[in-house]
């Protein structure tokens, strides 16, 4: 338990939170994708965030272990799911992925939702940086102890 | 380790205990869109009360380092979100700044220390 495992917990959210907004940035990449390589239209995309340990005494546990790259508190993404919500219908005769009956499955992404999502994403980030900035000065003046 | 002075060891606690809340504060933030993570936090009053009780015997015997682990527990009272999630953003920042705030005075007070042992050797100079 010393400075330095504030700052890799800090930086596992970072990297969580920046994997989210790649997510979201290919949901609205994707908002109109009809063609994908699975056949069909492109499907909305979640992450789940996950902590390694839960209870108090996981915690101890794992911080008397010193178990390298899993410090207890930090945060990661345990799986991408997709969004089982039904595609959108709409009817568009000429398009090449239109059905027998003339309509063609679009992806069902709400860009202000995601939008939103987004911008949680940003302002998570935003927090955890300025906690990686707090920790940096927290290390710096344990070296200014050594000077005079 | 046993210290020069009787204030450098209690210092050494105050800076231990502060990098423990900010890890847990850092903990915090980390998890803010975590489904069912529980706030953590140390009782900072009482873990130090309890770690400078302790001190004194540790160095009597002279074992070298004392090993004191700070409780981290989780806070009660906090709103909680619908997915269980109770980290308020808020407390969080205002702890942080607050734990840096100590952390500053603990080296501040630290180089002081110093600074006094370094006059009395050199006589005063």
């Amino acid at each position: 338990m010393n400075l330095f495992d504030a700052l890799s917990i800090s930086g596992s959210a970072l990297s969580a939170e920046r994997q989210r907004s790649e997510i979201i940035a290919a949901n609205m990449a994707n908002a109109e994708t009809t063609h994908t390589m699975a056949g069909g239209p492109y499907h909305r995309r979640e992450v789940v965030f996950e902590t390694p340990a839960t209870s108090s005494f996981r915690l101890a546990l794992a911080a008397t272990r010193q178990m390298p790259g899993n410090v207890p508190g930090s945060v990661h993404i345990s799986q991408v799911v997709d969004d089982p919500s039904p595609p959108v219908m709409r009817y568009q005769p000429g398009h090449p992925d239109a059905d027998s009956q003339g309509y063609v499955a679009y992806p069902a992404i709400n860009p202000a939702a995601e939008m939103v999502d987004l911008m949680g994403s940003v302002r998570a980030y935003q927090l955890n940086a300025s906690a990686v900035a707090a920790t940096k000065s927290m290390i710096q003046q344990s070296i200014d102890i050594l000077k005079s | 380790m046993t210290q020069p002075t009787p204030l450098l060891s209690t210092l050494e606690t105050y800076l231990k205990l502060t990098n423990t809340r900010a890890q847990a504060i850092s903990s915090n933030m980390a998890n803010v869109d975590t489904p069912g993570y529980r706030t953590h936090d140390i009782n900072f009053e009482s873990e130090l009360r309890r770690a400078t009780a302790m001190a004194p015997m540790e160095t009597a015997d002279n074992t070298g380092t004392v090993h004191f682990a700070p409780v981290v527990r989780e806070v009660p009272g906090l709103l909680e979100r619908p997915d269980g999630n109770n980290v308020n953003l808020d407390r969080e920042g205002l702890l942080l700044a607050e734990s840096q705030l100590q952390y500053q005075l603990g080296v501040q007070l630290i180089k002081g220390q110093f600074h006094q042992i370094l006059s009395a050797i050199n006589g005063g100079n």
